[in-house]
């Protein structure tokens, strides 16, 4: 944990973190290394749970109701206020299901995938600025990190594909992971050109490099947010991550349509919870990112204390997104999704890198020659 | 396409003395049925006499084929059509004898033959030789005996275990040798529009080979037809093959075969009532064809299927109001129908015009969604080809065929009902695509607004005292033995065609029941071989199949 880290060497200044504050205010930090774990723990268990809470009500209750609003469907209306109530009857059917393990499932690797996919996406949030001071790390490798950690689902989706010892399964495992390696790369490569705008990895110095004023319109600031900044950086993040997370267009890994659900095919009970935790932690992470990197983190209206209220507003954004192409976009194919994601994606993200590169470049070099620059691009 | 010669035109006419000295001394007798003269020929001249009749004079389309049993004699009957005038019927007779029932397959002059032909051997005994695949059909490899020959025992269970059931996990279908997968999709699968199993081999994600397995839902509909009378006791069951609202469409076609083989006469007033229900059928059927196809090629919970849904569910209420039933109509009696319109006349005229005018937005909404939609596009333009010659050659019908150009309708060019006082057109796609499927639905849906406008157009200003809604038929039915009829409707799906031979009581000796879903599926895996698994599942959706029509 990056708070014991802390006393040996200051990685960060500015705002302390969660676990920081934690410590101070329960007086643990007074008990050495020991009590700031102990903090870190307890910081990281409020973090972990409020995602946990989130996905635990958009699992069984919102993505009904917002996929029900978009087709035109009611979804859950009976039991509860709104059919709250379903996310207790849904939690109770299906951990009280059997857990069903296919006779020739490979054991160890079968019982970890679920793990791995679920606790790979917790990671992620460790270093997410949140706002409201919750955040549990602030590493200088910040972003580095959050791709890496969001890449370890890769080996278990693989693992779940081909433990499962089902053919659905396999080739689920095996388009997962095509596609994740195809997207995965202008994912980063997106992330980078931010990273030159911000210079920095880390992620509370990217939002902090966010909280300048852009342009002022008709006396309202518009923040120098990423996603005004360079919107085309913007798009080609989204794109890339709804493909990361595998939902419509590019939800072929599951495509329950033609392969069943892929490599989670054969997979009950807590195990099935674990995934389709996984999945929807992958969704949040992913929103949190976009939030984070394009959006200004918890960055919005009134008392900077309303941070992670509207920090969750953006992930829930992000979310509604994911959900809005779910039910309006077909589903392409994989050889297509490949060709889209090697042939145009990648290609359109370097190109940013580049352009990116350059115009941060000559803008250190030389404001006025960008502004002329700017002014010939634009017009 | 494995006929290997396209149909050419041939130099003679149709004409039933240019037939007989066509098929010539091969023609052992004649045996005419109602609709079409019947040639009786030898069991080896049956190849022959077939490559004559689709060469040289034409019947491109075999449309159907009847197996029967009788006290002397087996029977296989091929019912050709010809796609480009389907009036022009020809039978072709093929007696074989009791102890020994072998014939000459026909499966080298039209593939629709291969299934046909197997349906046959599978229910009444006919081994057809020379059949390039002579398995069971639609009962378990295992069943003993043919259920409709007639020395079957009905009164002996059979159980089928599965352990006595040819097992396709077996050993034998892994193969060492390429590094194909084989991989049952089915018959428990999202995507297979009910039970069907889809015997796939997979070199990757590519599509080597399908074997469509049918025969799950099979209710043995013929041979529960075949025991109730005519009068009363077979409408209910049409409903029930294609069950997805195409009920009315299907209830015609019993009511065509039978109205032919009695010769009852409708009374135009009850016709255009009939062609009313079954356009509103029609529509009702192709938003459920639109909405899982694009289940199929969008994704579960996408909002195409439910829109399908929410526009089908206004055609079943006015269905209700019409029928009293939302799914199993039985509305349709001989000669006419069962009563008149819903009172007060209306409003039931009112929400059928108010659902015709809110038609054009809501496929104004489902072009944006579906048919401009880019990535629909790629999905769909340019997969699952099925070439003119080889749906033909398939006996493919309905908006199958018409995706591949084939310009046939039997509303049209067959009239029957109101059809040909009304105005509208047959819609046709040059596309032979998945795409082009989808388009032909989406035009068909226009087009059967047009009829049910005409439609209710006629009804409202019908002179009141004109409203027979049935004529005059006794209550027990016999038509006079040995006639026998062949007549199809186009229902939602195809050609829907029954084949009866009366014996002279009150219920019908053969009861044979073409489905249009049975022929178009069997072009499965002449569309999807070489293609993506994604494509074989929007293959399958596009045929727009219905496994209670398939299996019956």
């Amino acid at each position: 944990m990056s708070s014991a880290v802390s006393t040996l060497a200051p990685l960060q200044v500015g705002e302390p973190l969660l676990p920081e504050r934690l410590g101070e205010l329960t007086g643990l930090d007074q008990l050495g290394v020991g009590g700031e774990l102990i903090a870190a723990f307890i910081g990281a268990f409020i973090v972990g749970n409020l995602m946990l809470a989130m996905t635990g009500v958009a699992g069984p209750w919102a993505k009904r109701k917002i996929t029900a609003a978009f087709t035109d469907r009611y979804a859950v209306n009976r039991i509860g206020p709104f059919g709250l109530l379903i996310i207790v009857a849904d939690a109770v059917r299906l951990l009280a299901k059997e857990n069903i393990i296919p006779e020739d499932a490979d054991r160890p690797a079968y019982d970890l995938a679920p793990i791995i996919v679920a606790s790979s996406a917790m990671l992620g949030f460790a270093v997410i600025p949140m706002g409201s001071g919750i955040q549990l790390a602030d590493p200088e490798v910040g972003l580095a990190y959050v791709f890496a950690t969001a890449g370890i689902a890769s080996i278990g989706l693989v693992m779940a594909g081909y433990a499962s010892s089902n053919k659905y399964s396999m080739i689920g495992g095996l388009r997962a992971v095509a596609q994740n390696i195809a997207y995965e790369i202008p994912l980063v490569v997106t992330g980078l050109s931010v990273v030159i705008f911000a210079g920095t990895l880390q992620m509370s110095e990217i939002v902090a490099a966010q909280a300048e004023t852009l342009i002022t319109i008709g006396g309202l600031d518009i923040p120098m947010w990423y996603a005004f900044v360079n919107p085309f950086a913007f798009v080609l993040f989204v794109a890339a991550n709804v493909a990361e997370i595998g939902r419509n267009p590019f939800d072929i890994p599951e495509a329950p349509t033609e392969i069943v659900a892929g490599y989670q095919t054969e997979y009950s009970s807590v195990y099935f919870v674990l995934i389709y935790l996984g999945e929807f932690l992958h969704i949040f992470l992913g929103g949190a990112i976009i939030a984070t990197v394009f959006l200004g983190g918890p960055a919005g209206p009134g008392p900077a204390e309303l941070g992670i209220v509207w920090f969750i507003v953006k992930i829930w954004a992000v979310f509604l997104f994911t959900q809005w192409l779910r039910s309006a976009l077909p589903r392409v194919r994989i050889d297509q999704l490949i060709e889209i994601g090697w042939k145009g994606m990648l290609v359109l993200a370097f190109a940013n890198l580049v352009l990116t590169a350059l115009i941060v470049g000559l803008l250190e070099a030389d404001a006025d020659l960008t502004l002329t620059m700017l002014t010939v691009i634009f017009a | 396409m494995s006929t290997g010669l396209e149909p050419v035109d041939g130099d003679l006419e149709g004409s039933e003395a240019d037939l007989a000295s066509l098929i010539g001394d091969r023609a052992l007798e004649r045996d005419d049925h109602v609709n079409a003269p019947g040639f009786v020929i030898r069991p080896d001249d049956v190849q022959d006499v077939l490559f004559d009749l689709r060469d040289r004079a034409g019947f491109d389309y075999l449309s159907c084929v009847t197996a029967q049993q009788y006290e002397d004699r087996y029977e296989s009957i091929y019912h050709l059509k010809k796609y480009d005038d389907p009036t022009q019927e020809v039978s072709v007779v093929v007696p074989t004898s009791t102890d020994n029932p072998v014939s000459q397959t026909a499966e080298p002059v039209y593939r629709a033959a291969d299934w046909a032909e197997r349906e046959n051997f599978d229910l009444v005994g006919i081994d057809y030789e020379g059949h390039p695949d002579p398995r069971r059909i639609l009962l378990p490899e295992t069943w003993q005996g043919h259920p409709l020959s007639l020395d079957y025992n009905q009164e002996k269970p059979q159980m089928v275990t599965l352990a006595e059931h040819a097992n396709p996990l077996k050993g034998d279908t892994k193969d060492t040798e390429t590094d194909t997968m084989f991989l049952n999709i089915g018959p428990h699968h999202p995507a297979t529009h009910g039970v069907l199993h889809v015997k796939a081999v997979l070199d990757g994600e590519t599509v080597v080979d399908v074997d469509p397995d049918i025969g799950y839902l099979h209710r043995c509909e013929e041979q529960m037809c075949q025991q109730g009378t005519y009068r009363h006791q077979i409408m209910p069951y049409p409903d029930r093959w294609d069950y997805v609202s195409a009920g009315l469409l299907n209830e015609w076609a019993y009511a065509r075969a039978v109205e032919d083989l009695a010769d009852i006469e409708v009374p135009e007033y009850a016709q255009v009532i009939r062609t009313l229900g079954a356009e509103l059928c029609r529509i009702a059927a192709h938003m459920l064809a639109l909405g899982t196809f694009c289940l199929d090629v969008f994704g579960d919970f996408n909002a195409v299927f439910q829109y399908a849904f929410r526009d089908r569910e206004v055609v079943q209420d006015i269905l209700e109001d019409l029928t009293g039933q939302r799914l199993m109509f039985n509305y349709f009696r001989l000669g006419g129908v069962a009563w008149d319109l819903p009172e007060p006349r209306e409003d039931f005229f009112e929400k059928t015009r108010d659902f015709l005018d809110g038609l054009p937005r809501k496929i104004s909404e489902y072009e944006d969604l579906v048919v401009t939609n880019e990535i629909f596009q790629i999905r769909c333009v340019d997969t699952g080809i099925l070439k003119p010659e080889v749906a033909k050659s398939y006996g493919a019908t309905g908006p199958t065929a018409r995706g591949s150009g084939i310009d046939m309708d039997l509303r049209r060019d067959d009239p029957y009902g109101y059809y040909e006082n009304l105005d509208w057109d047959v819609i046709t796609e040059d596309g032979m695509d998945n795409y082009s499927r989808v388009l032909v639905r989406m035009g068909e849906v226009e087009e059967s607004a047009k009829i049910i406008e005409q439609c209710i157009d006629l009804l409202e200003d019908w002179p009141e005292d004109d409203r027979e809604i049935q004529s005059n038929v006794p209550r027990t039915l016999k038509p006079d033995a040995d006639t026998e009829v062949y007549r199809g409707v186009e229902a939602a799906k195809g050609e829907l065609g029954i084949y009866i031979r009366s014996d002279g009581t009150d219920k019908p000796g053969r009861f044979k029941i073409r489905s249009p879903c049975f022929h178009n599926l069997s072009t499965l895996p002449v569309m999807t071989q070489g293609e993506y698994i994604a494509d074989l599942i929007a293959s399958l959706g596009s045929l727009d199949i219905v496994l209670g029509e398939v299996d019956r």
